[in-house]
């Protein structure tokens, strides 16, 4: 008996019950006769047991201390042990059994909580050698009440021969609605502390010492959990998660406190699918764009320009991954919504900073935009009627709890809108567009698995001209997972990105054109992740692409066009990068994150290169040769390593500081050109004439979160980056079908710096956040080939340096389901180059224009408001229905879209274009079954 | 699910009535302020007696519609380094000319210009650069007519060129008018005469800039550098074509402030147009030198040929037709006063007597090629 409390008791010293299923006698005596004086406790005990039923547990070697003097005349036994334990650390508690348990400074609670008892059979049944359950502290009481939570898992086999100090315990974290993997959930164990997140497959892996241990798992908008594992060997453990219906933010807490604080990661920011969803946004469509421009650090260039700016990065300079695909136009509608289904996503990530070594090919940011895996144990769908788009969702098993699909698509009716509008600005106008998500995800065994993501969207539109813009995205790839044990997984990816755009003139049939534009990528790569410890988490791959370009085709539209057919040359190259880096937990405070990408850029044939006299400005004069490439010939290498460090200093359990250092390389450019009514794009591969951009950026962050329960959350992050080779145009550049598109730009150079402020509230029935960012980027002309000096060669501010950017989000839940939300926006207006004055010149009429981006445009604010409501919370309705309804733009602002200056009678006339320039109610109605 | 689509449509009007997007006019006050900027168009000549021509003109603003704003009641000179000054005198229209003059061609120039309120602008000095001769004019056919020309500098020293020229071409009257009509009444002309109407010469200055390098050449030669293209059948190439082409030697600076005016957007706002481009000349507002001054002083010599090209060269030169513009209308004529003008509109003049009577008419400008523009002095060098 004592050997087996010996066992025991380490485990009653960190706050867990030990209980037996031993036979009791019936016999009820529990009073006690005797003198003690001085006498050693062991022989009390025995006293006490020998006269009465009760049985006595506790640790000898503690109790070794204890003289026992009482005086006990038919004393009853509870009388007698708060004698003999007054004033000492010692505590007791009897249970149903006649069992008397005695610790140190812990009561054992003998009273099972509610539910055991069905727990418990289970426990029988599997004959497990004992049940253990938190004490520790009393707000976690709750957590007792989950079932599945008192078993005791037992992975890995004891008998293992592997000598092994330290197993690792792997699996996945999943819903267990749908079976859909989480990932970021937060992993952790709090002796000895290590916490790591789920990985975009919910994968995680922990190295803990042999024995058992307390896993607590939580993730947003989930009912936070823990596991009991005794641990004996590697071995695995899926965990699925339940949906945290009755509270949904309460444990949005404690999960985001983890990463926020503990998570090395810094400038990077997640949001997920049910915080975009309260945001109002146009028209009641959820919005991943939308919510990412509300963040610290990112600015949109115009209402509608299709891209985002991050720390005074250009819009060219993000990456956009959707499920690892390129999204090379992320914006449908003039930018209104974003290109990608809020039914199908799960969440986004946005990385600014410490951008990881994984990552590539552009200079300012990642946004990581994840779809959700198919419901694996029923059919469902979801929906949406709104005035603009309707969008449906179909989701299931193909193969339950093998194969799952997720099919989405939108598409829009906001032709015959246009039309109906009362305003003959709009009726020479036409939008529309739809796109098609799917997603099929296949377990093949424990090991592998499969993944299929295909994407496919197209936009065509019309404002109040002749000219007709349309562009689409194409993209397909298929991933296989393959773990080849529980601290190494690797990932091989195939995929295809497509990416066209064309634009459309028919003023007269005679000049009727069609102008066409495509980026094909091709790519296929291998990460791996390598877990060796606790310590240690290394990520390390290889990626290679092949870029097929064609730059413009111009081509006559309808039999009667005379336009005469030009098409560029198509342009390849391949880029390919290897990749190690590893993260580093220092200390439980100190944690460094440090890689290393090394990345190569083939320039391939078949092309054309000119060849410039060196040392003068490039210019159709300066050509000296033109060299013909064959196919598949290396016309011009580029390469180089970029470094990326970050590190996280914990000052406190609620504090840190994160410093990170980063390189990256950019070897495709976009140059944009503003100044017509609509905005149109020309990208460009590096070739010999146009070197790649090279970013350097260093930041540092201050994390603080406020309340004993951290219900604010604050951060300051600084930065200041550094871009050479930023491809920029010269003065009168011609950009469209242009042959040699190296005399019509130069490289600069810029700095930018800025710092983002953040006050964020995540939970509670008031909540949202408020972010202000101070940014500037400024570029110089310093290519001694560039020609005339861009503003004397000064440092002028970037076609995206908006200094001052604010953003607001407000929501009030009034019951669990009426919900009411505002947003503000504000940002400077974009800088400008404005024409000021006509002048006559050697015959001809000529326009004066200011300095580069001397002017800005019109200030950019809108405010927005929505009203959520839930249908009823009946569980188990064939329909769960929503509706939202709101005013977008509520104070009817005239934000510009574009201002443009045209020809007009004689002189010169400037417009300023709003497409939206009124408050517009919206009402939208979704459904899931 | 029926009803909430019906409630949906309801509300749906309401978005229609009130969504709308505008284009309102945007001129922020960056463009309404009063843009008075000083154009200098011109180059010191340092030929022989050589005669240097300087245009002075102001910008106007966005909204105005005028063609030119020249400026007068300035006081132009020349200065010459280290010493001499040579005043222009103001033509009209805001030309200044100097007297014939023959300036050193190693020394450096500048203007001076002192503006009506007396506000003194004045350029950098610049070296006068003298221009090679031009070797050749060119012309190539089928279809358009294209004009080139070869030149070069045996001792490398030219590299940046510029042209300008001076076209000049006869063309006639699309019919005979032999009959002319002058206070109501008809007259008649002889040969003389109807061919005064007939033989017109007209004559225009060039409009684009035309430059050209040898830079990326190892010798500082240019061979067939595009001058213009005069389209198939123009008027132009009807009967004689002749042009005067002036070649010019330009600094690489001065080359590049050409380069970037060539680019300075004539069309703006749509695709195509180019992107806004920066003017920085060697021109300055000594009081403010922040105030641009549009326009870029160079100093040399001018070289000069002119080539002649008779329709008969040509290759399916069809002369212009008339169409509807000269078709024919009748008239009865006054019995008693057979050459009263009979026809109401003076822009018709009388083509023949119909035999037994009556009159054909014809617009004016299609028997009097003054009419179109021209003058029927033939020029000194036809």
């Amino acid at each position: 008996m004592q050997s087996l409390l010996r066992r025991c008791l380490p485990i009653c010293m960190l706050g867990l019950v030990v209980l037996f299923s031993q036979r009791v006698s019936s016999q009820q005596k529990n009073v006690i006769n005797g003198k003690f004086l001085s006498a050693p406790f062991e022989t009390f005990i025995k006293t006490v047991e020998s006269q009465t039923n009760f049985r006595f547990f506790y640790k000898s070697s503690e109790a070794d201390s204890i003289k026992v003097t009482l005086d006990a005349d038919e004393m009853p036994v509870r009388t007698a042990l708060d004698k003999v334990f007054a004033n000492t650390s010692f505590r007791f508690s009897f249970d149903e059994s006649n069992r008397v348990f005695i610790t140190r400074l812990y009561q054992i609670h003998t009273a099972l909580p509610e539910g055991y008892f069905e727990q418990r059979a289970v426990n029988v049944q599997q004959n497990n050698p004992a049940v253990a359950m938190p004490l520790e502290k009393s707000r976690k009481k709750e957590v007792l009440t989950a079932s599945l939570e008192n078993k005791l898992y037992e992975v890995g086999s004891p008998d293992s021969k592997s000598k092994q100090a330290k197993p690792v315990l792997s699996g996945y974290v999943r819903d267990a609605k749908n079976g859909e993997a989480l990932s970021n959930a937060t992993v952790y164990v709090d002796t000895p502390a290590v916490a790591v997140l789920t990985d975009q497959f919910g994968h995680f892996s922990l190295t803990l010492p042999k024995g058992r241990h307390t896993i607590n798992i939580s993730s947003i908008g989930m009912k936070n959990t823990v596991r009991q594992v005794l641990l004996q060997s590697d071995g695995a453990l899926n965990i699925e998660l339940v949906d945290n219906i009755v509270s949904l933010k309460a444990v949005t807490v404690t999960g985001e406190k983890k990463s926020n604080v503990r998570g090395l990661q810094m400038g990077v920011e997640k949001i997920n699918i049910k915080t975009i969803k309260q945001l109002p946004v146009v028209f009641g469509e959820a919005d991943v764009l939308r919510a990412v421009l509300t963040l610290p650090g990112v600015v949109s260039v115009g209402e509608s320009s299709t891209g985002f700016n991050v720390r005074g990065g250009s819009a060219d300079q993000n990456l956009i991954l959707f499920n690892d695909a390129t999204i090379y136009n992320p914006a449908h509608l003039f930018g209104f919504f974003s290109a990608f289904n809020p039914d199908v996503i799960k969440g986004v990530e946005l990385y600014k900073s410490a951008i990881p070594e994984r990552y590539g090919g552009r200079l300012s940011s990642v946004l990581d935009v994840t779809s959700r895996s198919g419901n694996s144990k029923k059919l469902s769908g979801m929906g949406g009627i709104g005035p603009l788009t309707s969008k449906l969702t179909i989701e299931g098993p193909i193969v339950k709890d093998k194969t799952s699909f997720i099919a989405g698509g939108r598409t829009t009716y906001s032709n015959w809108l246009f039309k109906t509008i009362p305003n003959s600005d709009y009726r020479n106008s036409k939008a529309s567009f739809y796109d098609v998500n799917l997603h099929i995800n296949h377990t093949i065994d424990g090991n592998n698995s499969l993944y299929l993501s295909g994407y496919l969207s197209r936009d065509r539109f019309k404002l109040n001209s002749d000219t007709t813009y349309g562009y689409g995205n194409r993209n397909l790839n298929i991933k296989w997972k393959h773990n080849f044990n529980s601290k190494l997984y690797g990932l091989l990816t195939a995929a295809f990105d497509h990416y066209d755009y064309s634009v459309e003139g028919n003023h007269t049939p005679i000049d009727a054109y069609k102008l066409d534009f495509d980026i094909n990528q091709t790519s296929l790569r291998a990460d791996f992740h390598f877990n060796p410890n606790n310590t240690h988490a290394i990520n390390f791959g290889l990626s290679t692409m092949l870029y097929k370009m064609r730059p413009g085709s111009f081509s006559p539209a309808g039999a009667e066009s005379l336009v005469i057919q030009k098409t560029l040359d198509t342009e390849q190259a391949l880029e390919s990068a290897l990749y190690i880096g590893d993260q580093v937990n220092i200390t439980p405070e100190l944690s460094v994150s440090a890689g290393i990408r090394y990345s190569l850029f083939n320039y391939l044939g078949p092309h054309d290169v000119y060849g410039y006299a060196p040392g003068i400005p490039r210019d159709k004069s300066s050509i000296t040769d033109t060299s013909n490439f064959a196919s598949g010939k290396m016309i011009k290498t580029y390469q180089g390593p970029e470094y990326r460090v970050s590190v996280r200093y914990s000052l406190s359990e609620s504090s840190s500081l994160k410093l990170s250092y980063n390189t990256l390389r950019q070897y495709i450019h976009m140059l944009s050109n503003t100044t017509a009514i609509s905005p149109t794009d020309i990208w460009k591969l590096s070739d010999p004439n146009i070197r790649p951009q090279l970013g350097e950026q260093i930041s540092l962050g201050f994390y603080k979160n406020f309340g004993t329960t951290n219900v604010i959350e604050t951060s300051l992050e600084i930065y200041y980056k550094r871009l050479r080779n930023y491809l920029d145009y010269k003065s009168g550049a011609v950009l469209l079908m242009n042959e040699h598109i190296e005399t019509d730009v130069f490289n600069s150079s810029g700095k930018a710096y800025g710092a983002e402020l953040m006050i964020k509230k995540p939970s509670g029935q008031i909540n949202g956040w408020f972010s202000y960012t101070y940014s500037r980027t400024l570029l110089k002309m310093d290519d001694p080939i560039g020609g005339t000096l861009i503003n004397k060669g000064k440092y002028y501010p970037a076609n995206f340096d908006k200094p001052h950017s604010a953003n607001l989000i407000f929501n009030y839940r009034i019951s669990h389901r009426y919900s009411f939300s505002i947003t503000g926006v504000y940002s400077t207006g974009r800088p400008i180059t404005l024409p000021v004055a006509i002048f006559n010149f050697n015959g001809s009429q000529r326009v004066f224009y200011s300095d580069r981006n001397e002017y800005r445009i019109p200030d950019y604010m809108r405010a927005d408001m929505s009203v959520n409501i839930e249908g009823n919370h009946k569980k188990n309705k064939l329909t769960h229905n929503s509706w939202s309804f709101g005013v977008y733009n509520l104070t009817a602002r005239h934000n510009p879209y574009s201002v443009y200056f045209i020809q007009e009678g004689g002189s010169v006339k400037g417009y300023k274009l709003a497409v939206f320039g009124t408050a517009i109610p919206f009402l939208t109605y979704n459904f899931r079954f | 699910m029926k009803q909430y689509c019906e409630k949906f449509v309801l509300l749906l009007t309401i978005v229609l009535l009130s969504g709308g997007a505008c284009r309102k006019p945007y001129s922020p006050p960056a463009i309404n302020a009063n843009r008075n900027f000083l154009v200098v168009d011109g180059f010191v000549n340092t030929g022989a007696g050589g005669i240097t021509t300087i245009k002075l003109s102001r910008t106007w603003n966005l909204a105005d519609t005028l063609i030119s704003k020249p400026e007068s009641g300035a006081s132009v000179s020349i200065e010459q380094e280290n010493g001499g000054t040579f005043f222009l005198q103001h033509k009209g229209n805001g030309v200044y000319e100097s007297n014939p003059l023959t300036l050193a061609t190693n020394r450096r120039y500048r203007i001076v210009i002192t503006g009506g309120g007396g506000v003194k602008y004045q350029s950098e000095y610049v070296q006068a650069k003298p221009a090679p001769p031009i070797d050749s004019i060119s012309w190539e056919q089928p279809d358009d007519l294209k004009i080139f020309a070869t030149a070069h500098d045996a001792s490398g020293a030219t590299k940046y060129y510029r042209w300008d020229f001076v076209e000049t071409w006869e063309y006639h009257s699309f019919y005979d008018g032999w009959l002319g009509q002058k206070n109501g009444r008809i007259f008649y002309r002889d040969t003389a005469q109807k061919n005064e109407v007939y033989i017109c010469y007209t004559t225009e200055e060039s409009h684009d800039i035309i430059l050209g390098s040898s830079i990326s050449l190892s010798e500082d030669v240019i061979a067939k550098q595009p001058i213009t293209v005069i389209p198939q059948n123009s008027v132009k190439g009807e009967q004689r074509y002749s042009m005067l082409l002036r070649q010019y030697a330009l600094t690489e600076n001065a080359y590049q402030y050409w380069l970037q005016l060539q680019k300075t957007s004539q069309g703006l706002g749509t695709l195509f147009d180019p992107q806004p481009s920066q003017l920085a000349g060697n021109i300055v507002n000594l009081a403010n030198p922040d105030e641009p001054v549009i326009g870029y002083l160079s100093a040399g010599t001018v070289s000069e040929k002119r080539i002649f090209i008779h329709k008969r060269v040509l290759h399916d030169w069809v002369a212009l037709s008339p169409g509807e513009a000269c078709n024919i209308q009748f008239t009865s004529q006054d019995p008693n006063d057979p050459l009263r003008w009979p026809w109401p509109d003076t822009s018709f003049s009388p083509f023949y007597f119909i035999t037994g009577g009556g009159l054909a008419v014809i617009k004016t400008s299609c028997v009097d090629c003054m009419r179109r523009g021209g003058t029927n002095q033939q020029p000194s060098f036809w």
